[in-house]
């Protein structure tokens, strides 16, 4: 069964279409996460399902039950939000608490899922304090709890982790993550960080300018990414694109040429440029005599401890690459990079990949 | 040397302001033979004034019309306020922005303008010497909304949409939600709106002639102008009664009043 489907939906603002024609099926009890830079219509999705933006066209069902027009007290949806969005006036458990109290739950079950969820999210001497006494995290965990106590179909979380500095971003993510593995409810996750979309989701959907762009697991958008965008989308540092044409079983620009193995040549026809795609992970420094892919000057070496990043500038394209952090390598050294020729990407003019 | 004579000027206007005030409470407990001099300490204390004023007119039921109208009119102002306010607030609505302007132009009206008007439809309503008249017209009004939906816009977005997923209604975000963390804006509304109605002179002189639904600014301006008071100690009796009970309401609010003044929602 599924989870969650939206069946062609669309939302306009007048003559603007911010999401258009999305068709997706979440299986039931996976963790899903939208994924793609500001104004991608990825918050807006999320908010559609929730019942908090109205839908233009298309239908949303959830576990079957179409729920389109429902009012959003009567989705059985719970959401966690970027600003937490706490009632200050009341304490951490007077805000777990509401839901329940106003669908009529009686207090002794409304008691033991308060419990069950304060132990679950350690927030045991939380419970009687107001949210302006609280650090962010620990709003954070309180707004789950006000979630999991609903025990809800789904869980919608709206960008929570964007207002936590990077450490407890870190740890709320793992956080996250195991309650999601505990409870196995249908999620539906917005971020616009990667690498809270490649370490959480079980599904991820990339979306651009309103559109899917891609859908599948985090390694299969990593490896096989269908066009341009996903791909320098997925990862960190981004991929290297470098323009130029496909002459025989080879890539050539004017200074390079790199030859294609037999698994990475195009699918189709191809009329006018290309562009290659080199992630930075996949290239590592050639050793002496060894013939490189490429070969350039070191403009800048950042050095993060346990690799390097170095940012390479090659025939008049800035590439970058990691490399293991036992070199020492100074600015304007000329170094010479290797390609894994099984990890090439190659995309057409359109932007979409030739590989498949 | 600088700061004393910081406090000098301080004190003088502190003196300036506040003599007079203290002069007239002072006054209404001197004898007629005392009531012209400038000293704030009468030399033969008496309650005369005040027994005589009480047996002259009829100050209590004055006071509790008084109290009666200007309590209904702050609490409709603040409940059916809240509701435009959270509307042009929150909802997205067809008209929104024109109902905004509006109800903003409305501020440009003088209230004169309206009087004329509205006492001849209070005449045809035949609600002449009742409550309704000094009442209903005042039931809701454009500062107060406006205020409100100021002070609401400071109130986060997602708050609502978290209170709509916890399944409460509109009406029930508006009094659940928004009012415990308006406490200031609807404090000063609320004072705002009290002394106002509390202090109306002119619109009860036009609808009210009967004595026994007067309201205590309306009796006591009829009292004195209408030459039934006799002694300045007795006018200014009836001047005090009037401003206490609205000195007992700003000291219960003035925070609340204060706050507003100075900042927005915390949390």
């Amino acid at each position: 069964m599924a989870g969650v489907i939206f069946d062609h939906v669309k939302k306009q603002f007048g003559p603007t279409t911010i999401v258009a024609d999305f068709h997706l099926e979440i299986p039931d009890g996976k963790f899903t996460v939208l994924v793609g830079g500001s104004g991608c219509g990825k918050s807006t999705t999320l908010r559609m399902l929730a019942g908090l933006e109205t839908v233009s066209s298309g239908t949303i069902r959830i576990e079957d039950r179409d729920v389109t027009h429902s009012a959003p007290g009567a989705r059985d949806v719970a959401m966690v939000f970027q600003d937490y969005a706490l009632y200050p006036h009341l304490t951490a458990r007077g805000n777990i608490e509401l839901g329940l109290r106003l669908r009529k739950i009686a207090s002794a079950e409304i008691e033991r899922r308060v419990q069950w969820a304060a132990e679950i999210l350690g927030l045991g001497k939380l419970l009687d304090r107001k949210p302006a006494a609280m650090s962010g995290g620990q709003r954070q965990r309180v707004a789950m709890g006000r979630a999991i106590v609903r025990e809800p179909k789904v869980f919608l979380f709206d960008e929570p982790l964007s207002n936590l500095d990077a450490k407890l971003r870190g740890q709320m993510r793992v956080e996250i993550g195991r309650l999601h593995r505990k409870l196995g409810t249908t999620t539906l996750y917005v971020t616009h960080d990667q690498i809270e979309a490649m370490t959480l989701a079980q599904l991820l959907v990339v979306l651009d300018a309103g559109k899917i762009q891609q859908v599948g697991t985090p390694m299969e958008l990593y490896r096989k990414p269908v066009n341009r965008f996903v791909a320098g989308f997925i990862g960190t540092p981004t991929m290297n694109f470098i323009d130029g044409d496909i002459e025989g079983d080879a890539f050539v620009t004017k200074a390079l040429a790199i030859p294609l193995s037999p698994a990475r040549r195009p699918t189709r026809d191809v009329s006018g440029k290309v562009t290659i795609g080199l992630r930075p992970d996949e290239l590592r420094l050639a050793t002496d005599g060894e013939p490189a892919t490429l070969r350039g000057k070191v403009v800048v070496a950042e050095r993060l401890g346990g690799q390097t990043h170095l940012h390479v500038e090659s025939h008049g394209e800035m590439i970058v690459a990691v490399v293991p952090a036992d070199r020492d390598i100074a600015p304007d050294e000329p170094v010479g990079l290797v390609a894994d020729p099984t990890r090439i990407h190659l995309f057409g003019g359109d932007g979409v990949s030739l590989l498949s | 040397m600088k700061r004393a004579l910081f406090y000098l000027v301080l004190g003088l206007a502190a003196i300036t302001f506040l003599y007079p005030f203290l002069w007239m409470i002072a006054t209404t407990f001197k004898p007629p033979s005392e009531a012209g001099t400038l000293s704030l300490l009468p030399d033969a204390p008496t309650l005369d004034n005040y027994r005589a004023m009480f047996a002259r007119a009829p100050v209590g039921r004055a006071m509790i019309n008084s109290l009666l109208v200007a309590t209904t009119v702050t609490a409709s102002v603040l409940v059916l306020g809240s509701l435009p306010a959270y509307a042009l607030a929150r909802l997205d609505f067809p008209g929104r922005r024109f109902v905004h302007g509006v109800t903003l132009a409305y501020l440009l009206v003088p209230s004169q303008l309206t009087l004329i008007p509205l006492y001849s439809l209070i005449v045809r309503l035949g609600w002449v010497d009742s409550y309704r008249a000094l009442i209903v017209p005042f039931l809701f009004n454009a500062p107060g909304v406006l205020m409100l939906h100021k002070f609401f816009l400071q109130i986060p977005r997602s708050l609502v949409d978290a209170a709509r997923l916890d399944g409460m209604s509109e009406v029930r975000i508006v009094f659940g939600v928004f009012w415990p963390l308006a406490r200031p804006a609807l404090a000063t509304v609320g004072i705002v709106t009290f002394m106002g109605t509390w202090n109306e002179v002119l619109w009860p002189l036009l609808v009210v002639r009967d004595q026994s639904t007067m309201t205590m600014p309306q009796l006591l301006t009829v009292f004195t102008l209408g030459g039934g008071a006799g002694t300045l100690g007795i006018q200014l009796a009836a001047a005090t009664v009037l401003i206490v009970p609205v000195i007992v309401a700003y000291a219960f609010l003035q925070r609340h009043f204060i706050e507003s003044m100075a900042g927005g929602v915390k949390g």
